[in-house]
């Protein structure tokens, strides 16, 4: 359902993904992990077709990103760390709002907003504005706002900073429930916490190269580690060599990544 | 449903709900500016009654006669103190004025009387106004007493009576009188009223993390682009709109007074409101898409109205051409962007404007329109401009040199557009605030540093700094001896074709006569010595320091993409821009017409001296040819207009040249494209470990494919 295909992103001179390559099969639950200025942003946005790649493309089903990137937005729904809400709107004209955007309209679009106002139980607030909003109360809107069209792929990009443990759950039965029904989920985080308790494989992004990938306990196995921390901080830091069932890698990574 | 009606609808929802833009919109023009206004009427008219109403204390010093004392004496207005010190009086505010009399007349011989009395105080003066009246009464009364005593008539002393009266209406004086400041205020509401819907809509909705769900929805920029200016322009247009209700209202009321004690009537025909209302919409749309252009290069509502505050400022300076006395509707001036509607609403207010050059005016704000519309859609689907180069990058230290290269931006070998037309901007102010100075004191000498050190070094300083190749940037290439041929056949032929050109406008353009004969006085040389310094100053310095900033960084800023012809036109207009005077924009046409002509022929040939050779023929030319007086009186011999057997020999020479030029190598590039591939690509292989940061910050180093 996702597939980056040696997808990368060049800012003038610097690289910041490079050749990254990976696949999010549906009802699959697939973290990126890395430090910060890995790439997972520049990744994710990528293939929500918010930047170009530059070499290298990236499909959401069969839609290209960079030949059909209006195709591959209609299969998305993208939650980032920012909730993207509008402060002056309720959340039941910003459900509506992108709903339309998404070419919905009339009944069908009516009755898929009841149903999230619903789901998400939003209907205690729905006709306050969104700027008055509770952190875990907006975090429900948004995530409802990516659900609206009923999107087969999910992207996530570090939806749960900032959030405390009550917060953080509403994101985390959500992504259980669509992974329920069949959605490819690719999030980003750096809580390990996270990965261990969502994921069904995690990619580990290093100075913009998949340096790791595989099953969370593969990852253990393979490093000899106790925990998805110690881990991780193993791949990162070059203690572990590249896996070397990850295609590209031996020839991408960068000799001083750090 | 139109993705860009969804965006609108959801856009003027949201503005609604923002006190900030309802204050702005609605409670300004419909409360606080009646009330300001009538409350400042009130309170004029206030402190005059007050005044008016209050004795002026007044002193007579001098030899004035019994009958004058006595005169003034009997005036209610006036209380008559005795001083000893006129002016020490008048300081110490003992009396408001005083006359002061000269030596008494012998005879019926006239006597001088001067009123005393303090500029800078408001009770001085009106004791000055009030003295004055009173002794030109007593003047008359005695010139009348003096008539009957040699039996002559009153009319004797004035054998021509003078009045005047107007022939316009009261609403026409209305009229006349709300477009001496109606417009200024109508585009300056205009303004405000687009201002921060666009920062909000822009850099509002960037700050707050929206933009990036709302671009991941399956609508192209260009519709989220078009509802959103919709928004902003229809919130200026009803912003400049009620503020002229507003405004209409509040002087029909009758509580503004000063209208009917002058007998003015401020109605203004219902269609001219329509009209204005109409011509507003391009003016919103302007405004609103190049605000939202700018606003989008900001990453915070606050950072945006910093960077508009300057555009906001700029835009006032031809907002307020109409209220000046003197200015007429000319074609030029209507081209002027905001300027030329100013004034299209002061003509209509006060009557019926001309016909051409209101079209002029409401077609080149609609075109001024479209190109801000098509600048605000390039900016949304830029990535960069969203996103940030480098996705937002946070770089600090390093010395003076890092900053100006980070300040710079991703470097390639050559300036980009943005930093070309940077620099072109730079240089235009520095050339203003120094280049006009040093020419009006130091004359020749003056035009001389001006170029040399305000374009040229410039130049040079700007690709060292920002480490440009300075091969590529300035088109170092020697050029071949066909082309060489083919740009002095082409100049040659370009320079009558140019001289047609700057005839044929004058037709438009009124032509400024002492200008030009100043301007041949400067290029005349009498002695060889004389022409061997003209040639220096006016050919060879404009050869080399324009041709290195116009056809060096600013046509290697703008040739990546665009086709020859549009890029060349683009250079002769800022080049023109360059020669406009203020006393005139005569030498625009034509410069611009030789800066097309370089600007094709230095991307042709890839050679700047292709361009230094033709600017220096052409600039030399004109010299000699006026230096020669048989070449001169030929020239001039037929008037106004250039001799027509020049028009053939030149559309030949001119072909030829081209022809020679086109049929050059277009194959030897000296330099990659800006586009963020090849040539960026190898700036990093060239500084393989430059340390950059990521948007949460962490350092990482770029990569190196080499290695």
């Amino acid at each position: 359902m996702i597939e980056f295909q040696n997808l990368t992103k060049t800012y003038g001179g610097i690289r910041a993904v490079g050749g990254l390559s990976l696949v999010v099969q549906p009802g699959e639950v697939y973290a990126l992990i890395g430090p910060n200025g890995a790439g997972k942003t520049t990744a994710l946005r990528c293939l929500a077709t918010l930047l170009a790649p530059t070499s290298g493309t990236a499909f959401v089903g069969d839609a290209d990103v960079r030949k059909q990137p209006l195709v591959a937005r209609a299969r998305i729904g993208f939650l980032a760390a920012s909730m993207g809400l509008y402060e002056r709107l309720t959340p039941v004209e910003l459900l509506r709002y992108f709903g339309q955007l998404h070419r919905m309209e009339g009944p069908a679009l009516d009755e898929r907003v009841d149903e999230l106002v619903r789901v998400f139980g939003i209907t205690p607030f729905m006709s306050q504005r969104c700027g008055t909003l509770s952190t875990g109360q907006a975090q429900r809107v948004s995530v409802a706002r990516a659900l609206i069209h009923d999107p087969p792929a999910l992207i996530l990009d570090e939806s749960t900073m900032g959030l405390d443990v009550l917060s953080g759950e509403v994101i985390y039965r959500f992504i259980e429930a669509e992974r329920e029904r069949g959605k490819a989920i690719l999030f980003s985080t750096h809580h390990m916490s996270e990965v261990d308790l969502l994921a069904d494989r995690v990619g580990v992004l290093s100075g913009g190269c998949l340096v790791a990938e595989g099953t969370p306990a593969s990852l253990l196995e393979t490093t000899g580690e106790s925990n998805l921390a110690r881990a991780f901080l193993a791949l990162v830091r070059g203690v572990v060599p590249a896996l070397p069932t990850v295609p590209g890698v031996g020839d991408a990574l960068p000799e001083q990544a750090f | 449903m139109n993705a860009a009606w969804v965006v609108f609808r959801k856009e003027l929802r949201e503005t609604l709900r923002d006190r900030r833009t309802l204050t702005v919109m609605v409670a300004v023009p419909i409360l606080l500016y009646p009330v300001l206004l009538i409350a400042t009427e009130q309170f004029a008219l206030l402190g005059m009654r007050r005044i008016e109403s209050v004795v002026s204390n007044v002193a007579v010093s001098g030899p004035a006669s019994e009958d004058v004392i006595e005169f003034l004496a009997a005036d209610e207005d006036l209380d008559l103190v005795d001083v000893d010190d006129p002016v020490e009086a008048v300081r110490s505010d003992l009396v408001g004025a005083v006359a002061v009399f000269g030596p008494a007349p012998a005879g019926r011989s006239s006597q001088r009387a001067t009123v005393l009395y303090d500029a800078a105080d408001e009770g001085s003066q009106r004791a000055r106004s009030v003295l004055a009246d009173a002794l030109r009464s007593w003047d008359d009364s005695l010139l009348a007493r003096r008539l009957v005593e040699e039996g002559l008539p009153p009319n004797f002393v004035e054998p021509l009576a003078l009045a005047d009266s107007s022939v316009a209406r009261a609403e026409e004086l209305g009229g006349y009188t709300l477009g001496r400041f109606l417009p200024m205020l109508l585009i300056i509401m205009t303004l405000l009223g687009t201002f921060y819907p666009a920062i909000d809509m822009a850099a509002g909705e960037k700050e707050r993390g929206t933009l990036e769900t709302l671009l991941t929805a399956p609508v192209p920029p260009r519709e989220i682009v078009v509802g959103k200016f919709l928004a902003v322009a229809l919130i200026g247009v009803v912003a400049a709109a009620l503020n002229l209700m507003s405004m209409l209202l509040t002087f029909q009321t009758g509580l503004f007074q000063f209208g009917g004690s002058l007998d003015i009537d401020f109605a203004l025909p219902w269609a001219s409101v329509l009209i204005i209302f109409a011509t507003l919409i391009p003016l919103a749309v302007l405004f609103g898409s190049l605000f939202l252009g700018i606003a989008l290069r900001s990453r915070s509502f606050k950072e945006a109205q910093t960077s508009l505050t300057p555009v906001y400022l700029l835009v006032l300076v031809p907002a307020l051409l109409p209220v000046f006395p003197g200015i007429t509707f000319t074609v030029a001036l209507a081209a002027v962007p905001v300027a030329g509607l100013g004034i299209f609403f002061r003509e209509l207010m006060s009557g019926s404007p001309a016909l051409l050059p209101s079209i002029v005016a409401i077609a080149t704000t609609g075109l001024w329109a479209w190109a801000a519309l098509a600048f605000a859609t390039a900016s949304f689907g830029r990535e960069d401009v969203l996103f940030g180069a480098g996705d937002g990058r946070v770089e600090s230290g390093g010395g003076l040199l890092e900053r100006l290269h980070r300040l710079l931006g991703p470097m390639s070998s050559t300036p980009n557009a943005t930093q070309a037309t940077g620099f072109i901007a730079a240089v235009a102010v520095l050339f203003f605030y120094l280049g006009f100075p040093l020419q009006a004191g130091w004359g020749e000498r003056g035009l001389l540093v001006s170029e040399w050190m305000l374009l040229l070094v410039p130049a040079l300083l700007f690709v060292r700094v920002a480490g440009f190749d300075v091969r590529s940037t300035f088109s170092l290439r020697r050029p071949r001896g066909r082309q060489i041929a083919g740009a002095l056949l082409l100049i040659v032929g370009a320079m009558p074709l140019g001289w047609f050109l700057a005839w044929a406008q004058g037709f438009v353009l009124p032509v400024p006569w002492d200008m030009l004969e100043g301007l041949e006085d400067l290029i005349t040389a009498e002695s060889p010595s004389r022409l061997l310094w003209l040639v220096t100053l006016l050919a060879l310095t404009p050869a080399i320091c324009e041709e290195a900033v116009f056809r060096g960084v600013f046509l290697a800023g703008m040739r990546g993409g665009a086709s020859p012809i549009r890029v060349a036109l683009i250079n002769g207009v800022v080049f023109g821009a360059f020669h406009i005077s203020f006393e005139s924009a005569f030498r625009f046409l034509p410069t611009a017409w030789l800066g097309f002509i370089l600007a094709w022929a230095v991307l042709s040939t890839r050679s700047i001296w292709v361009g230094i050779l033709m600017h220096f023929v052409n600039n030399g030319s004109i010299v000699v040819m006026s230096s020669i007086p048989a070449l001169r009186a030929w020239l001039e011999a037929g008037g106004e207009a250039p001799p027509w057997v020049l028009l053939a020999p030149a559309l030949l020479s001119a072909g030829v040249g081209v022809r020679l030029l086109a049929a050059g190598p277009h194959d030897q590039e000296i330099e990659p494209d800006h586009s963020e591939t090849e040539s960026d690509y190898k700036m990093t292989e060239s500084k393989p470990d430059h340390p950059s940061t990521e948007p949460d910050g962490e350092v990482t180093v770029s990569v190196d494919p080499s290695r």
